[in-house]
């Protein structure tokens, strides 16, 4: 405790009065005032009128009240036995568990950096662009297929496109794509990161094939929604395996990075 | 366990109290008291026009009201609900609670607080007098030029529905202003702002959301208002103006406007899960850093309400991009709620329902949401009732479910009594079922292709049994408010004496009598952790330190 805040509590307890600001109308007949003054313009210009005469009127009273020893009047405290007593321990609870750090977190004491799950995310991201990149070259549709089908997620223009202009460079397509999959990517794999030490054991196995698959099921669900262009164009095969690509390379690079115990609250 | 065991019955709720001087009080509590009542008040009248609104689409072609009482209607009812319940419901928790929550003697000015919540009292009063006056706006609550001016508009409603809206928004502002300066120049020794509980970082970025978003708001309604009345030609189409400018107006607020309303309930959680899950709150940082980042992203997304008029398809990205990536820092926040739940000793008392409820809820709004940011999506769906579900389902699902975890876990220390846990269980199953049977049809029924704001439709279009089932559900709504009005009632009569800290929490509020003496505190405590009543109840293992 330092001199100031010791000097607050004994000033505190030495009192048995507060001053503390009276109580007034002058708010009340300030916005009645107001209220009326604009009523006055929808119905008759005489209550604007008398609204303006109240605002004045309760301006005036509020000002006086904010000159020195005007506005407070001292407040005698609460019968000693109404007052809130000092609080006591019955320790009950916290005898029955382990002490400490542990017990009140009760989630893992040592975790993954977030920025491994950032890392992840964005290594994971770049093996799922060369599986899709891949995909352009064997389908023959040429690399920037792909990319323009991830796009069209924002770019609603690109829903009238044939596959031939699908298949072209489009700059705008390019930039947009690359923003959207390294955001998606770098968030994907901070949850990663923050929910892999969390699950039992494998994580591999969590991380590379259960997680891709339940999300590319939500995906698949939602993928009319999300990006009706995709969706009517996507080859689920091959989009599986981007999944699984990212999913177990940025679940591999967090893995492998060292814990750290998570910083106590 | 460690309680406070001061006998709640020795002090008189300030309501039985202080009654004679509600209208003159500055004390915070009596005035947060003031906004959640008035608010409560507002949310039955918006209720019931919902429930017209269900009942009048019940059966095709129905002729219960006619297409303008039901204009009116929807623009009551959205107007009411945003304005005038969720906003000013949360602002009265907030009131009540930040200063106790960071141990302070009331609001940085007392003054303004009183003054703002009339101003909230007064706008709603008036927005509401239109209706004695010829017929309430029926705009709808966005008020789109060149609808609203004069030409297309010509009776008063829409001026009703401007004035009421700068009055009350003046208060909003005012409210805003104190409560960023409670929080940054009122906190109890050492309480950095790297110890306040989360309610109250989220409560101050609402405050600095405001002060940004209003003031374009307020700015746009005064234009109108220049058009209607001085003849004006800011959004007047036919003379120059830009219909397309209201609309940027109005979003740039109205969408800031969607999590104004949200980080109060993200920060009521934060509050609720932790103490019935018994455990630290996962990832503080996070979560603080999040709302931070939410309030960011949320300034530079609101054209994602307007990918249907035409704007560049660059634009379209840019903003459809904000919108999914918004989703970032708020799906964050879903993972450390869940993460402080996982593996707690969980306590499935009624606030921790709500909190519950309010996550499944706000993550089916979410995760709509994110669709509807999709820019091909929402061509296909905007304008239909798939957005009336997804909003519902952020704004009620999202908001309401929260702001009802307050009221149970708050309401002991606002009265010194608990609610009835029973008539609390009969009131959240009722909500849950109510509520996703009448919002998720609507889902549905969007899809189908059922525009927003229709009065009626036609029996061929195979939206009949999707409006019934709304239907049905919003009567199940209604009849589960009334428990929950029912439990305010006979508990605050005579409900179970709560003592002072009935869930053994641990943030400063329960460090004083419930209700609290009108200065808060005799002693201004000393904060040493983010869970300050934990170190006191424990001082063999206090948190600080492991802080």
């Amino acid at each position: 405790m330092n001199s100031s805040e010791a000097t607050m509590a004994e000033h505190g307890a030495n009192r048995e009065t507060i001053r503390m600001p009276i109580e007034t109308a002058s708010p009340l007949v300030v916005s009645l005032g107001i209220t009326l003054l604009c009523a006055g313009c929808v119905t008759n210009w005489a209550l604007s009128g008398l609204g303006a005469a109240l605002l004045i009127g309760g301006l005036a009273r509020w000002i006086s009240q904010l000159l020195p020893g005007r506005g407070e009047e001292e407040h005698a405290w609460v019968p000693i036995d109404q007052r809130a007593r000092a609080i006591e321990r019955v320790d009950v609870a916290i005898e029955s568990r382990p002490r400490g750090f542990i017990a009140r977190m009760q989630v893992p004491a040592q975790v993954h950096p977030y920025s491994t799950g950032v890392r992840g995310g964005i290594v994971g991201g770049a093996a799922m662009a060369i599986v899709a990149l891949a995909y352009g070259l064997v389908s023959g549709r040429g690399i920037w297929y792909p990319v323009n089908l991830l796009a069209a997620m924002l770019l609603p223009s690109m829903s009238e496109m044939t596959g031939a202009e699908l298949e072209q460079f489009d700059a705008t397509a390019l930039v947009l794509g690359l923003v959207i999959h390294t955001i998606v990517s770098a968030t994907s794999g901070l949850f990663y990161g923050i929910l892999l030490p969390t699950l039992p054991r494998y994580p591999v196995l969590w991380g590379g094939v259960i997680a891709p698959l339940l999300w590319t099921g939500a995906i698949y669900g939602f993928m009319g929604v999300l990006n009706p262009v995709m969706n009517s164009r996507v080859d689920w095969p091959w989009f599986i395996a981007s999944q699984v690509v990212y999913g177990a390379t940025a679940g591999l690079v967090v893995v492998r990075s060292k814990k750290v115990p998570l910083r106590p609250v | 366990m460690a309680v406070l065991d001061h006998p709640a019955e020795n002090v008189s709720p300030p309501v039985a109290q202080r009654a004679p001087s509600w209208a003159t009080t500055l004390d915070h509590k009596q005035i947060g008291i003031l906004y959640i009542i008035t608010s409560l008040i507002f949310m039955a009248v918006g209720g019931l026009e919902a429930l017209i609104i269900r009942a009048q689409l019940w059966v095709p072609d129905s002729h219960l009201v006619g297409p303008d009482m039901f204009n009116q209607l929807f623009t009551m009812h959205g107007t009411t609900m945003v304005f005038f319940v969720v906003m000013p419901m949360l602002f009265g928790f907030g009131n009540y609670l930040i200063p106790l929550m960071i141990g302070a003697r009331d609001m940085a000015f007392p003054r303004l607080n009183a003054f703002s919540y009339w101003m909230f009292a007064f706008g709603g009063t008036l927005t509401y007098l239109s209706f004695l006056a010829g017929g309430a706006p029926n705009v709808g609550w966005f008020a789109y030029a060149p609808l609203t001016e004069y030409a297309f508009s010509r009776d008063h409603s829409t001026d009703y529905w401007i004035l009421g809206l700068m009055v009350s928004g003046i208060g909003t502002t005012a409210t805003a202003v104190n409560l960023v300066t409670t929080i940054l120049v009122m906190r109890a020794p050492g309480m950095s702002l790297a110890r306040v509980p989360l309610f109250v970082w989220m409560m101050m970025f609402d405050g600095v959301l405001l002060i940004f978003a209003l003031p374009p708001f307020t700015a746009a309604a005064i234009m109108l208002l220049l058009d209607r009345g001085l003849g004006a030609h800011f959004f007047d189409t036919q003379a120059g103006g830009s219909a397309l400018l209201w609309q940027h107006l109005f979003w740039f607020f109205g969408h800031p406007e969607v999590y104004i309303m949200a980080l109060p309930a993200f920060g009521i959680i934060s509050e609720v899960v932790p103490v019935f899950s018994r455990k630290v709150i996962f990832g503080y940082e996070s979560v603080a850093a999040a709302t931070v980042v939410i309030g960011v992203i949320s300034m530079g997304v609101w054209a994602h309400h307007m990918f249907t008029v035409g704007m560049s398809d660059a634009l379209d990205a840019i903003f459809s991009g904000a919108s999914f990536l918004i989703a970032v820092p708020t799906g964050i926040k879903m993972f450390n709620w869940i993460a402080t739940i996982y593996g707690g000793k969980i306590r499935m008392q009624s606030p921790m329902l709500f909190a519950v409820g309010f996550l499944a809820m706000f993550l089916i709004g979410g995760l709509t949401g994110i669709m509807l940011a999709a820019v091909p999506i929402d061509w296909q769906v905007s304008d239909s009732y798939f957005v009336v579900g997804h909003f519902h389902y952020v704004l009620f699902g999202g908001s309401l479910f929260a702001i009802m975890a307050a009221y149970y876990f708050w309401f002991p220390k606002m009265t010194g009594r608990l609610l009835s846990e029973r008539l609390a269980r009969w009131h959240f199953w009722l909500m849950l079922a109510g509520f996703n049977l009448t919002f998720f049809p609507m889902h549905i029924a969007g899809l189908l292709g059922m525009p927003r704001r229709i009065y009626t439709y036609s029996a061929d279009r195979g939206w009949t049994i999707w409006n019934q089932l709304s239907t049905v559900g919003a009567m199940l709504l209604a009849v589960s408010f009334l428990f929950f009005f029912w439990n305010l009632f006979v508990s605050w009569r005579r409900g179970e004496s709560s003592g002072d800290d009935p869930w053994d929490a641990w943030t400063l509020e329960w460090a004083t009598t419930s209700p609290p003496a009108h200065y808060n505190f005799e002693e201004i405590p000393i904060v040493r952790s983010r869970r300050p009543l934990w170190d006191l109840k424990h001082p063999e293992d206090p948190d600080w330190e492991h802080e």
